[in-house]
């Protein structure tokens, strides 16, 4: 739940959109319209929030909130 | 070519954001060069500059976009809107793939691009942001307003020094002549109010020195002229062919009606000091205009204050003119603002414009003692005067040449 809310709260203040913008099962394109470089933004962020490193590469993988999560957990738990 | 209208005004200057307060300060000959505030400056040899510190006043984009581009983009952006606005015209009823955008500039984005090379060379790579690839080339605001507005038709940047956006505004009704778009958003934008942009503007040795009194600093055509001195700013004009701006009962502020472009090729920074291409130049534009030397009633000048240039500027306009030409009112309005570069040519296409629209001449600032005499300046204040036919004069470092013959229009 902390590290859900901590990556909603990181997606608001880095795409200066509303929370309620960021919708469950929907892409963050479809929802919020973001672009390609916008991801690697995302990307970065996330890797300097949690102390990861996530490839610019799996990108492709993280389209959902819950992508990102599931990616952030699961690095952060091979740490 | 075809006659063009242009049916929408937009612009981003010193002298003023909108045509309104930008044509108010122009016609009463306000100064606008300042010592440069945006960083320190001081130990460059020249650090005056035209200034705009209230952009965001006027920013209709959101924040996330902002972050993204550089502030070249920002001010195409917002010039882009005001000259939509101006037209009248809503650009979701327009078929994106007939619409185009043909843009000039000189240098690109260098504030955002100084920026990130801080923290490459600062915090290494990941320190980048990842939108730097895309804020910093010539071409990013062509790029920018275009996904804005989901511009899809045929559209270019120029790069041509500061003859850029002139350029654009020649090739754009070049275009539109051919028929095979409804309408482009063309003109210019530059920000050189840089570190790393000053520096280059100052290496390159033409920037007046006169730091003490800015406002009469640029001195184009004077006797005791120094230099130029550079500003930043955005000027985005619509364009249309005129039976489609009269189907849709556009109000038709100006006409272009002839464009030539020619380069000196005699040096890699001077141009020619007998003015033969610039003369070619604006023969090939009175020629494309179907217009003669009587018909002209008004000169847009370059004026870059420099010797070579300004003299040159003028020889070549008594090799076409002749003794005619101390009949011809000659302005320089951008002395009172400064030059903006690959901006400038649209920029003084807009004044020319505003000039015709209200019968109008603009004053030269700080043309007090004319280097060449016998010439028709306008100086001190406005002239007024019913103006037909104008052109517009815009060149680029190497002797780059560029005209534009300027119809009064069919205000409503």
């Amino acid at each position: 739940m902390e590290t859900k809310q901590k990556i909603v709260d990181t997606l608001v203040n880095l795409l200066k959109v509303k929370p309620q913008e960021l919708k469950e099962g929907v892409t963050l394109q479809e929802s919020i319209g973001v672009d390609s470089t916008e991801m690697v933004e995302v990307v970065i962020a996330m890797g300097k929030s949690f102390g990861i490193k996530i490839d610019t590469k799996e990108i492709t993988k993280l389209s959902t909130p819950e992508d990102i999560v599931k990616t952030v957990e699961s690095k952060l738990n091979s740490k | 070519m075809a006659k063009i209208a242009v049916t929408g005004i937009g612009v981003v200057a010193p002298s003023g954001i909108g045509k309104r307060q930008f044509w108010a300060n122009i016609k009463f000959g306000r100064p606008f060069i300042k010592e440069i505030t945006r960083f320190d400056a001081s130990r460059y040899p020249s650090h005056i500059a035209g200034q705009i510190d209230d952009l965001d006043k006027y920013t209709h984009v959101s924040e996330r976009l902002l972050k993204k581009i550089d502030v070249f983009s920002h001010m195409a952006l917002i010039a882009s809107e005001m000259a939509l606005q101006d037209s009248g015209i809503d650009i979701k009823k327009e078929d994106p793939n007939l619409i185009g955008i043909f843009l000039g500039n000189a240098i690109g984005g260098w504030l955002y691009a100084e920026t990130e090379l801080r923290d490459l060379y600062i915090e290494g790579r990941e320190g980048v942001s990842p939108y730097m690839a895309s804020a910093w080339f010539p071409a990013a605001p062509q790029g920018q307003v275009s996904i804005y507005y989901g511009i899809k038709g045929f559209s270019k940047t120029v790069v041509a020094d500061r003859a850029s956006s002139l350029m654009a505004i020649g090739y754009a009704c070049k275009v539109l002549s051919k028929n095979k778009l409804n309408m482009i958003l063309s003109g210019g934008m530059e920000a050189p109010v840089t570190p790393y942009s000053l520096l280059c503007c100052n290496t390159y040795g033409g920037l007046s020195e006169d730091n003490n009194h800015p406002q009469s600093a640029y001195r184009p055509f004077d006797k005791k002229r120094s230099g130029f001195v550079i500003a930043e700013g955005s000027g985005v004009m619509v364009l249309e062919n005129i039976p489609r701006a009269k189907e849709r009962g556009a109000d038709i502020r100006a006409v272009i009606s002839g464009y030539g472009t020619t380069c000196d090729g005699v040096d890699r920074i001077d141009p020619d000091s007998k003015g033969e291409e610039l003369s070619r130049a604006i023969k090939m534009a009175l020629a494309d205009a179907q217009a003669n030397i009587n018909e002209i009633g008004y000169i847009s000048l370059d004026g870059l204050a420099l010797d070579i240039w300004d003299n040159s500027e003028i020889q070549a306009l008594k090799n076409v003119f002749g003794s005619r030409l101390k009949d011809i009112p000659l302005s320089c309005p951008k002395s009172a603002f400064g030059n903006l570069l690959g901006a400038s040519g649209a920029i003084d296409a807009i004044i020319t414009i505003l000039a015709m629209e209200n019968s109008l001449l603009p004053p030269t600032l700080n043309l007090d003692e004319p280097a060449i005499k016998g010439l028709d300046y306008v100086i001190k204040e406005a002239r007024p005067k019913e103006i037909d036919k104008a052109l517009v004069i815009s060149r680029g470092r190497g002797g780059i040449n560029a005209v534009l013959v300027v119809e009064k229009g069919d205000r409503k």
